[in-house]
C-alpha cells in the first residue's frame, strides 16, 4: 500500500470515527431526552386513566342510587319481604333498567345473595351473588364478570337499600372496552389498550382491547411477554418493540381487583416515529458531516502527498533506473528538508557510483588487454619456439654440408610450414571470435538440427566409442539462426566427446516450456569441478592442453545473440549437462515464416 | 203515576232485552284480522305447522274426520265409518253434496287420492261412496291419524291447492307474509258469520299485542310468557290446556352406558320448575313425559328435572353442543338457564347456531288431541322409531311412552299453555285443549267502548 494511501486512509479513519463519535453522542442525547419526555407523557396519561376510572366509579354509584329510588327497586324489595318470594315478574327487569340507565352490568340480589333479576345473564335469576354474601365494597372497583360468551372486565358499584327489615343490593357496571378507552382522549402519538387477564393464565389476542379497532396478531404476539411480565410481577413494566415507524414505547401497568389479583393490564404505547425521524435525520447530517470530511481528506491527503511523496517518488523512480543499469539517474532537489537531503544524498550515489562503475570498466578493459596479450603471447610463445629451433638447425646445417643442408632444409620447412599454420589457426580463432556475426533468424525444426549435427560428428563419435542418444519431444520449430546454433551445438558435442575419451553416452534432449524451448546436451564423462564450471564461460579459460578458451564463450555468445541462456551442472565423476533456454521468438521471423511457427 | 211508572219499567226492560239480544246475536259480515308469530312459506297442509297457523288452514282444508273439544272423533267430510276386527281394514263413507271450493264435487277417489298421498303405506282406494284403508298391520287409531291436518282432502288446479272448508284462499304472498281467506258461501256447512279472514305472520308477541291495542288485531297470539302480561285492557285471553313441549333433543343414540349416564344427568340437573316458573312466567307445567297429563293421565309418574341443592356432579366432565332457537329471546334465555344448571353437575354445554349440535332445545305444538296419534307424531318429529299400539288401552299407550323415553334421545322439560288474545268484539271463538283455534263459527261485533 503505497504511502499516498494509507495517508489517505489515516485521514478517511480521522473523520469517519470523528463523525461517528460525535453522532453516537448526539443520538444517545436524543434518546435520553425522548425517553424522559415520553415517560412523563405516560405518566399524565395514567394519571388521567385514574381519575376516568374515578370518575365513571362515581357516575356508577351515582345512576345505581337512582335505580334504588325507582318504583321496580321497590318492587324486588316487597317482593324480597314476602314469606316465599316470587321473583318471577322481574325476569328482565334487570335488562330493561340497564338499558335505560346505560349499564352493561346490572344484578339485583335479595340479602340472602340470591340473583333477583341480572342484566348481563338473565337466566341467572335464582344463583347466588358472591358479592353480597361477602362483605360488598363501600366504593367503586374493578371485577371479572362471567357472561354467557365469557368473563369481561367491569367496574362496578353496589348499593343497597332496606325496607321492612330486608335488604335490596343493586349491583350495577360498565365493562372496561373500546367505549370506556375513547373516553381517555390519549396524547397525540400514544394509544392505549386494555388486556383483560380474566381467568386464564395464557395470553389471548381476543382479550386484548383498543380504542382505535382491534390490534393485529402481530402485534398482539408483541405484546404478550408485556402483559405476562406484568401478570407475574405485579408491577409495572416497559419496554420499546421495534417495528415500523420507529416502533413504540410499551408501558404497562397492572389493573387490580379488590383481592389485589391483576384482573387487567392498561397498556400504553407511544410511537417513536418522531424519535425515529430524528435520529435519520442525525443520521443523514452525519453522513452528509462524513461524506463531506471525507472529501476534504482526499484534499488533505492529495496536498500532504504532493508535498511528501512526491520527492520520495522520484527517489523511487530513480533507484529504479539505477537498478535498471542507467546509473545517470538523478533526483531533482526542491526542498532543504530531510526529504531534500535524502535526495542529494542519493544523487551523489548515483555519482559516486558512475566514477566507480566507470573506474570499474577501465581497469577491467585492461586487465582484458593484459590477458589478450598474456594469452596472445601464450599463443604465439609456443609455435616461435619450434620455428627458432627449426631456423637455428638450419643455420646449423648450412655449416655442416650441402646434403646435410638439404635434408635438413627439407624436414625444417615442413615443420616451419606446419607451425606458421598454426599460427594462422590461432589468429583465424581470435579473428572469428572478435567478428562474431549477428543472427538472422528463420524456422528451425530443432530435430533436424539435432540430426545435422550428429551426422556432421557420427565418424568422431563412432571412433571415440560414444553412443548418441536423442530425445525430442518438441516438433514445433523456433525462430532462429540455423547456422550459429550447429556451431554452438558442434562445439558443445566437441567438448563432449573430449570429455569422454574411453568412450560413453552422449543425450541431446530438446522440450518445449510454454513459449521457449530447452535444449540439453549431457555426456557421461568425468564431470567438472565446481570451481571450473563457474569459469567456463569465460573467455580464453580453458583446462585442456591445447584449448584457445573461445569454444564455449562462442557458444554462449552465440545463445545470447538468440536471447537465450546457457548454463551447466557438473559434478566430478558424474558427467556434465549443458541447458541452453532459448525463447521461441517468433516475432524475430520473416512474416511470411511467423504462421509456420 | 204508579201506574205510568210501572208502563216506563216495562218498557225500559224491553228495550234492554232488545239490545242484549241484539249483542249476542251472530251477526254476518266484517273481517277478522289475526295476527301469529309462525312465518310459513307454504299453506299446504302437509307443512308442519304451530297451533295457529294450522287452525287457519283447517278452515281451507278439512279431513274425512275431525276431533271435537273433548278428543273425541266426530264426522266431518266422512260422514261415518266402520272398522274391522284386527284394525287392519277401515271404510269411511263420504259426505254427499260437498264440493271444492271451485264447484268440483268431492267423491270417494278425490278423497282417496288425497289421503293415498300423505299415507304411501296404506292401501287407500275408492268404493262406491266409500274410502276403503287398508294396512299390513294392526292400526287401532287410523280415524284418529286422518284429522291430522296432512289427511286434508284437496285437489289441485291451475296450481292452486283447492280445499272444501267454510274459507277459501284468496292471496296468499310469502314474502309479506300475509294471507287472506275469503268466507266460502258453497260451504256445505253452511256460510260462516265473517265475509273473511286477514292474517299477519312473522309477528313476535310484542307486536301483536301491540297491533292488538292499536285496533289493527282482532286476533292474537299470546307466548306463553306474556300471558299474564297480556291479560287486562280492551282484550280477553283465554289460555289452553299444556299442549306446547319444550325438550332438550339429542341428534343421535347414546354411544353408551356411560352416555346415557350422562343424559340422566343433564335431564336431572335442569330446574323445570325454575325455568317454568321464572322464564315462562309459570305458564305451563313442568314435565317428563312427552305426553300432558290432561291427554294421557299417567304423566305425573315420569318425574320432570328436579334442580335443587341435590343434584350430584358427574365423575368426568364432557363437552355437547347445545343449539336453540336464538331469534327467540326466551328460548335463548331457557338456553342459558340449562346450560347454568348443566354446569352446576359438571356438564358443559356450548351454544352453537348449528343444525348438527349434539343437543337442541325443541318446542312443539302438540300435534293431536289423540294421545296415540299426539305420541306417534312427537316421535316423528324427534326422529325416533314410530311406536305400535298393542291396543287402545292407557296401558298400551304409557308402554309405547316408556319405550321412546328409554332412548334416551329426549328430555322434557315443561308443557306449555297456548294462549291467544282476543278482541272483545270477537264472537264465537274456542281455544280448543290442544292449543288448536275453532275459528268458523266466530262473528264479530261492534266493539262497546
Amino acid at each position: 500500500v503505497s504511502f499516498r494511501r494509507r495517508l489517505l486512509l489515516l485521514f478517511a479513519l480521522t473523520v469517519l470515527l470523528s463523525v461517528a463519535t460525535v453522532t453516537a453522542i448526539i443520538s444517545t442525547w436524543t434518546r435520553r431526552a425522548f425517553d424522559h419526555a415520553n415517560d412523563e407523557r405516560t405518566a399524565a396519561f395514567v394519571a388521567q386513566f385514574h381519575r376516568e376510572f374515578e370518575n365513571h366509579g362515581e357516575e356508577v354509584s351515582r345512576r345505581i342510587q337512582s335505580i334504588a329510588a325507582s318504583a321496580d327497586a321497590n318492587r324486588m324489595l316487597v317482593a324480597a319481604a314476602q314469606r316465599t318470594p316470587d321473583y318471577s315478574p322481574f325476569l328482565d327487569t334487570a335488562q330493561v333498567i340497564a338499558e335505560t340507565q346505560r349499564f352493561d352490568f346490572l344484578e339485583f340480589a335479595d340479602d340472602r345473595g340470591t340473583i333477583i333479576s341480572s342484566a348481563q345473564w338473565p337466566a341467572k335469576f335464582g344463583y347466588n351473588q358472591p358479592l353480597v354474601t361477602q362483605s360488598p365494597p363501600n366504593k367503586p372497583f374493578l371485577k371479572e364478570e362471567e357472561l354467557p360468551s365469557g368473563p369481561a372486565l367491569g367496574l362496578f358499584a353496589i348499593h343497597s337499600m332496606t325496607a321492612v327489615g330486608r335488604r335490596l343490593y343493586i349491583i350495577g357496571g360498565i365493562r372496561l372496552n373500546k367505549s370506556f378507552l375513547a373516553t381517555l382522549e390519549p396524547p397525540a402519538g400514544t394509544s392505549v389498550m386494555l388486556y383483560e387477564t380474566l381467568d386464564s393464565a395464557t395470553f389471548s389476542p381476543d382479550h386484548l382491547i383498543s380504542a382505535v379497532g382491534a390490534p393485529g396478531d402481530a402485534d398482539a404476539q408483541q405484546l404478550a411477554p408485556i402483559i405476562q411480565q406484568v401478570q407475574s410481577n405485579h408491577r409495572e413494566f416497559g419496554t420499546v418493540i421495534r417495528g415500523s415507524s420507529g416502533g413504540q414505547t410499551v408501558n404497562a401497568f397492572p389493573l387490580t381487583g379488590e383481592n389485589h389479583q391483576v384482573l387487567g393490564v392498561l397498556l400504553v404505547a407511544s410511537s417513536r416515529q418522531i424519535y425515529a425521524e430524528l435520529r435519520s435525520q442525525i443520521g443523514a447530517a452525519a453522513l452528509l458531516a462524513a461524506s463531506a470530511g471525507l472529501i476534504l481528506a482526499i484534499l488533505l491527503s492529495s496536498w500532504a502527498a504532493t508535498r511528501v511523496t512526491r520527492p520520495v517518488e522520484e527517489l523511487a523512480r530513480a533507484a529504479h533506473e539505477v537498478a535498471a543499469g542507467n546509473w545517470n539517474a538523478t533526483v531533482e532537489v526542491s526542498t532543504r528538508d530531510e526529504i531534500g537531503e535524502l535526495a542529494e544524498s542519493f544523487n551523489r550515489m548515483t555519482r559516486d557510483l558512475l566514477d566507480h562503475s566507470e573506474r570499474l570498466v577501465q581497469a577491467e578493459r585492461v586487465a582484458a588487454w593484459r590477458e589478450l596479450a598474456r594469452r596472445l603471447a601464450h599463443e604465439l610463445k609456443n609455435p616461435l619456439f619450434p620455428l627458432q629451433l627449426t631456423v637455428e638447425n638450419l643455420l646449423r646445417a648450412r655449416e655442416q654440408g650441402q646434403q646435410q643442408f638439404d635434408e635438413t632444409f627439407r624436414e625444417s620447412a615442413a615443420t616451419l610450414l606446419s607451425e606458421i599454420s598454426n599460427l594462422k589457426n590461432i589468429i583465424g580463432k581470435f579473428s572469428d571470435f572478435s567478428k562474431m556475426p549477428q543472427p538472422h533468424f528463420q524456422a528451425v525444426q530443432l530435430r533436424e538440427l539435432f540430426e545435422g549435427v550428429i551426422k556432421l560428428h557420427q565418424a568422431q563419435l563412432t571412433k571415440a566409442g560414444i553412443h548418441c542418444h536423442l530425445e525430442i519431444s518438441t516438433d514445433s520449430p523456433i525462430a532462429a539462426d540455423p547456422e550459429l546454433l550447429h556451431r554452438a551445438l558442434s562445439n558443445l558435442i566437441l567438448n563432449a566427446i573430449e570429455a569422454m575419451p574411453q568412450g560413453g553416452t552422449l543425450t541431446l534432449r530438446a522440450s518445449q516450456r510454454h513459449d521457449s524451448v530447452r535444449i540439453e546436451i549431457s555426456d557421461s564423462g568425468s564431470g567438472l569441478a565446481p570451481e571450473e564450471s563457474a569459469q567456463l564461460f569465460t573467455p580464453y579459460y580453458t583446462s585442456k592442453p591445447h584449448g584457445t578458451g573461445l569454444g564455449l564463450a562462442i557458444v554462449q555468445s552465440i545463445v545470447s545473440d538468440h536471447g537465450g541462456r546457457i548454463s551447466v551442472t557438473s559434478e566430478p565423476g558424474r558427467g556434465t549437462t549443458f541447458i541452453i533456454e532459448l525463447s521461441a521468438n517468433r516475432d524475430k521471423l520473416p512474416a511470411a515464416q511467423r504462421t509456420h511457427v | 203515576m204508579k201506574r205510568f211508572s210501572s208502563i216506563l219499567i216495562v218498557a225500559a226492560s224491553l228495550a234492554c232485552a232488545a239490545v242484549a239480544n241484539a249483542a249476542t246475536r251472530p251477526h254476518y259480515g266484517g273481517t277478522l284480522r289475526v295476527s301469529v308469530q309462525a312465518s310459513p312459506q307454504t299453506i299446504d297442509p302437509m307443512a308442519l305447522d304451530s297451533a295457529g297457523f294450522r287452525s287457519l288452514k283447517q278452515l281451507v282444508f278439512e279431513t274425512l274426520v275431525k276431533l271435537d273439544d273433548r278428543g273425541r272423533l266426530q264426522p266431518l267430510l266422512a260422514t261415518s265409518w266402520q272398522v274391522e276386527p284386527g284394525n287392519q281394514r277401515w271404510r269411511f263413507q263420504i259426505r254427499n253434496g260437498v264440493i271444492f271450493s271451485d264447484g268440483v264435487p268431492v267423491d270417494a277417489s278425490v278423497a282417496a287420492a288425497s289421503v293415498r298421498a300423505a299415507n304411501p303405506e296404506w292401501k287407500v282406494f275408492a268404493l262406491g261412496d266409500l274410502v276403503m284403508i287398508e294396512t299390513s298391520s294392526p292400526v287401532p287409531n287410523l280415524a284418529a291419524e286422518l284429522t291430522l291436518p296432512r289427511n286434508s282432502i284437496s285437489r289441485r288446479s291451475e296450481g292452486k291447492l283447492i280445499g272444501t272448508g267454510p274459507f277459501t284462499v284468496a292471496q296468499w304472498d310469502a314474502a309479506k307474509q300475509h294471507l287472506t281467506l275469503q268466507a266460502n258461501d258453497q260451504y256445505w256447512g253452511g256460510r260462516p258469520f265473517v265475509d273473511s279472514i286477514e292474517a299477519d305472520f312473522g309477528k313476535n308477541d310484542r307486536d301483536q299485542l301491540m297491533l292488538m291495542d292499536l285496533g289493527k288485531s282482532d286476533l292474537v297470539e299470546v307466548a306463553p310468557e306474556d300471558i299474564r302480561r297480556a291479560q287486562g285492557g280492551n282484550r280477553v285471553v283465554k289460555t289452553s290446556q299444556p299442549a306446547e313441549l319444550l325438550a332438550l333433543v339429542f341428534t343421535r343414540n347414546a354411544q353408551s352406558d356411560d352416555e346415557v349416564h350422562l343424559r340422566n344427568a343433564l335431564a336431572i340437573s335442569i330446574d323445570s320448575a325454575a325455568l317454568n316458573n321464572v322464564v315462562f312466567q309459570a305458564a305451563g307445567e313442568p314435565s317428563g313425559a312427552l305426553l300432558p297429563n290432561w291427554l294421557s293421565g299417567y304423566a305425573f309418574v315420569y318425574p320432570a328435572g328436579g334442580g335443587g341443592a341435590t343434584r350430584p356432579r358427574v365423575s368426568h366432565s364432557v363437552v355437547w353442543t347445545f343449539s336453540c332457537d336464538t331469534a327467540d329471546p326466551v328460548a335463548r334465555i331457557a338456553a342459558d338457564r340449562i346450560l347454568l344448571n348443566a354446569r352446576d353437575v359438571g356438564i358443559t354445554l356450548q351454544i352453537v347456531n348449528s343444525e348438527n349440535a349434539d343437543i337442541r332445545l325443541a318446542k312443539l305444538a302438540l300435534p293431536s288431541a289423540d294421545p296415540e296419534t299426539a305420541l306417534s307424531e312427537l316421535a316423528r318429529d324427534f326422529q325416533l322409531p314410530v311406536p305400535t299400539f298393542s291396543n287402545s288401552t292407557i296401558s298400551g299407550l304409557y308402554s309405547a311412552e316408556s319405550m321412546l323415553l328409554q332412548s334416551h334421545r329426549v328430555v322434557p322439560l315443561i308443557y306449555l299453555r297456548g294462549a291467544v288474545a282476543l278482541r272483545t268484539n270477537v264472537h264465537g271463538f274456542k281455544l280448543l285443549p290442544d292449543g288448536s283455534w275453532q275459528l268458523d263459527n266466530v262473528w264479530l261485533s261492534s266493539e262497546t267502548p
